[in-house]
């Protein structure tokens, strides 16, 4: 009796200790069910979204497929207007039409269109594939000159893509010569209102442009660095240096382009030029008199990856060297006369973008003449430009001008350029 | 001529070596969104480089002669297509002189084929509507579901030049649309309190991220795509911004935050400066970190107390 008391007694005592402990072995269980079961739900909820997704991506995959197919019998009727007016454009060139409108003031008498407007060019440009080998460019200028409008061909040359060497390119037509950086752009691409007098003094008004072919090779290098080299021969018509429009030879032109990356922001460009060809028709009794013009161009550009739209940076400088034999005397008696004029001309230009729309700049010229070394002058330019937008610009710029052989001169412009049209894009 | 033999010994050495490490496809692409879906997709197969960096308008790339060097001896040429790159890649094309990636060969690749553009022009576009693109908005990259497009373009072409590499090719794209839908899950559900509600922007270059995770662009700072923020047009904004309530004003790292800060002054709205490609900020270093840092940013934005 007392044993089964005692039993009694001890299952009592254990009794509570065993139903607390099914109870929390039971809410224990509870709980570890509910988080299998939402870790089952969500990891249900995860696999069907990525099934949806899935399904989601076959949809689209399959309507691809499907409008791929159904686009195939007709590629002739593309739904979209904008996409069917280029598609019956897209044999038709690329046409752009670009204005550049100038007020000129100076104090300098004798001056055409002296403290008046000017529509000082119209430049109309074309240029297409021509097929899958070549590409084709065309810029024609309209000008007024003596009251009267000209149009002229400035550069119209096709440019061979795919030659069998590797690296090689090449040029046929009139084209402007690789000569230096200022000397290739066309007015509405100058940074400034006007060519800096190294360029007017030894290439004429607009620079050189002549007919000629041209052909420019990509050097390898180990360090794969953009190293090009361009020879290019050109007629022999450039009065300014060479023989002028009764020019009967040839003139050889070189150029070597090197280029830098010095880091993603900032770049340099290091080229250095040659040219070479008579200067009296080549055809003189007593021989010819050559000309030989050797340039040096250096530029540094920057511009900040993340705010480039707002800040950059050109310097750019350009020497040029000249050994011209003096035209011979056509009486010959002068003959023993005969000797070399060395004269040289550079600029320095600085440009500094401080806003979006907002570029100031100033550069310096320096300039004797071919012909003659003591007549040297030397100019001081300062501006700022206006970028409405990319197909848009105005533009003031002040020049002061010292010449030993005239007056100083004073000249203010104001400039506009506009173009309509995709012109290409420009070369860096 | 023993010393001959002895070079031309080693020279012959040394080829063998050259050709091995030139046995990865060269890939260039011309955003980085693109260089790291090509390095996803193609693995150890290829050697993937990228001409604008991600903090870069990629509208405003200068077609510098060291892109050109690149290009010449890319044997892929990717872009995103839709006029992005008008400004630069034919440039760089010619100036490369590489025919193999010219536009029409199989080393050009424009991965915006299959993709359905927003924003297509109805009728006759001029330049009066700012920089508006004829062949529809190209910023589609910005919608995940249009980067598996991205990468599936990417694998078939890579497997059309490598067709002995196509298995390897398909199974990365496999796991890459694999944990793209699993992002996405993560996305959806990060985006989802933020349904139909309206946002401001910078640029017009949010519409397909903004219809994939169900936000409603209201107004933009830019008067016409392209054309900087006037004052005029900034008080519009304002008027907007007040009237619709609306809490974020979103832009890229590589615009003007001077705008933006003076609205959210006027506004009390917050401004939520994001990358809109790879590599545009230190996180954003892949795609799959790059929508992470965007929808971070967004969410946090919203969540921010209200400057009044």
């Amino acid at each position: 009796m007392n044993r089964s008391l005692l039993l009694f007694i001890m299952i009592l005592l254990t009794l509570p200790l065993i139903t607390a402990d099914a109870m929390g072995s039971d809410v224990a269980q509870v709980q570890a069910e509910l988080t299998a079961l939402r870790a089952q739900f969500n990891e249900m909820k995860v696999n069907y979204e990525a099934r949806i997704n899935q399904l989601e991506t076959k949809i689209v995959d399959l309507t691809r497929t499907y409008s791929v197919k159904a686009a195939e019998p007709q590629v002739s009727a593309p739904a979209q207007t904008s996409s069917l007016g280029r598609y019956f454009q897209s044999f038709n060139p690329d046409v752009s039409v670009i204005g550049d409108f100038v007020y000129h003031g100076t104090d300098q008498k004798g001056t055409e269109f002296r403290n008046q407007f000017q529509m000082r060019q119209t430049e109309l440009a074309f240029s297409a594939s021509i097929d899958p080998y070549a590409r084709g460019d065309f810029f024609f200028h309209v000008e007024q000159e003596d009251g009267d409008w000209h149009i002229g061909l400035c550069e119209g040359y096709v440019t061979l893509l795919s030659l069998p060497i590797d690296g090689l390119q090449a040029k046929a037509g009139k084209f402007k010569v690789d000569f230096g950086k200022a000397n290739k752009l066309h007015l509405h691409n100058l940074p400034w209102v006007d060519y800096p007098s190294m360029v007017t003094h030894y290439f004429g008004g607009e620079g050189m442009s002549e007919p000629g072919v041209s052909a420019s090779y990509l050097i390898p290098n180990p360090w794969d660095k953009f190293i090009e080299l361009t020879a290019q021969v050109v007629n022999n018509r450039n009065g300014t240096s060479f023989a002028g429009t009764s020019g009967k030879d040839l003139v050889y032109v070189g150029h070597i382009k090197n280029f830098f990356d010095i880091n993603e922001e900032s770049t340099v460009e290091l080229g250095s030029s040659i040219a070479t060809g008579s200067n009296n028709e080549g055809h003189g009794r007593y021989g010819k008199n050559m000309t030989t013009l050797e340039g040096i161009d250096l530029t540094y550009k920057w511009r900040p990856l993340q705010k480039g739209l707002y800040r950059s940076l050109k310097f750019q400088n350009e020497l040029l060297f000249s050994q011209r034999d003096r035209p011979y005397l056509d009486d010959g008696t002068d003959i023993t006369d005969s000797k070399r004029i060395d004269s040289w001309g550079e600029y320095s230009s600085l440009e500094y973008q401080f806003a979006k729309q907002w570029t100031t700049f100033g550069r310096y010229d320096f300039a004797e003449f071919p012909g003659d070394s003591k007549q040297r002058d030397n100019a001081y330019s300062l501006g700022l430009t206006f970028a409405q937008s990319e197909y848009c610009f105005w533009r003031l710029q002040f020049k002061h001008t010292n010449r030993n052989y005239s007056k100083d001169s004073n000249e203010i412009w104001l400039q506009c350029d506009f173009g309509l049209g995709p012109h290409r894009a420009h070369q860096y | 001529m023993k010393r001959m033999l002895i070079t031309l010994l080693l020279l012959l050495t040394v080829i063998p070596s050259l050709s091995a490490a030139d046995s990865k496809i060269k890939v260039l692409t011309t955003t980085e969104d693109l260089r790291s879906i090509a390095e996803y997709i193609g693995g150890g197969k290829v050697a993937v480089d990228s001409i604008a960096k991600g903090s870069q308008d990629p509208h405003y790339v200068e077609a510098k002669p060291s892109y050109m060097m690149k290009a010449k001896s890319a044997d892929l040429f990717i872009r995103i297509g839709l006029e992005l790159e008008i400004g630069y890649e034919e440039l760089i094309i010619d100036g490369s002189r590489n025919q193999k990636i010219r536009i029409g060969q199989p080393g050009h690749l424009d991965v915006s084929k299959g993709i359905s553009p927003l924003e297509l022009p109805i009728a006759k576009i001029d330049r009066s509507m700012g920089d508006v693109h004829p062949m529809g908005n190209p910023h589609y990259w910005l919608d995940p579901e249009n980067a598996k497009i991205i990468a599936r373009n990417i694998a078939d072409r890579l497997s059309e030049l490598s067709p002995q590499d196509a298995g390897y090719f398909s199974k990365n794209l496999e796991s890459f649309n694999d944990r793209m839908n699993k992002k996405m899950v993560e996305w959806k559900e990060k985006m989802a309190p933020l349904r139909g509600q309206k946002i401001s922007v910078y640029h017009r270059s949010w519409p397909y991220f903004a219809e994939r995770f169900g936000l409603v662009v209201a107004c933009e700072l830019e008067p016409k795509p392209g054309i900087p923020p006037s004052p005029g047009h900034l008080k519009d904004v304002i008027d907007i911004i007040k009237r619709d309530k609306i809490k974020i004003i979103l832009m890229e790292v590589f615009y003007d935050e001077k705008p933006a800060r003076f609205v959210a002054v006027q506004t009390g709205a917050e401004v939520v400066v994001v990358p809109n490609s790879v590599g545009g900020t230190r996180e954003a270093a892949d795609y799959f970190s790059l929508i992470d840092t965007i929808i971070g940013k967004i969410t946090a934005g919203f969540q921010a107390p209200r400057k009044e």
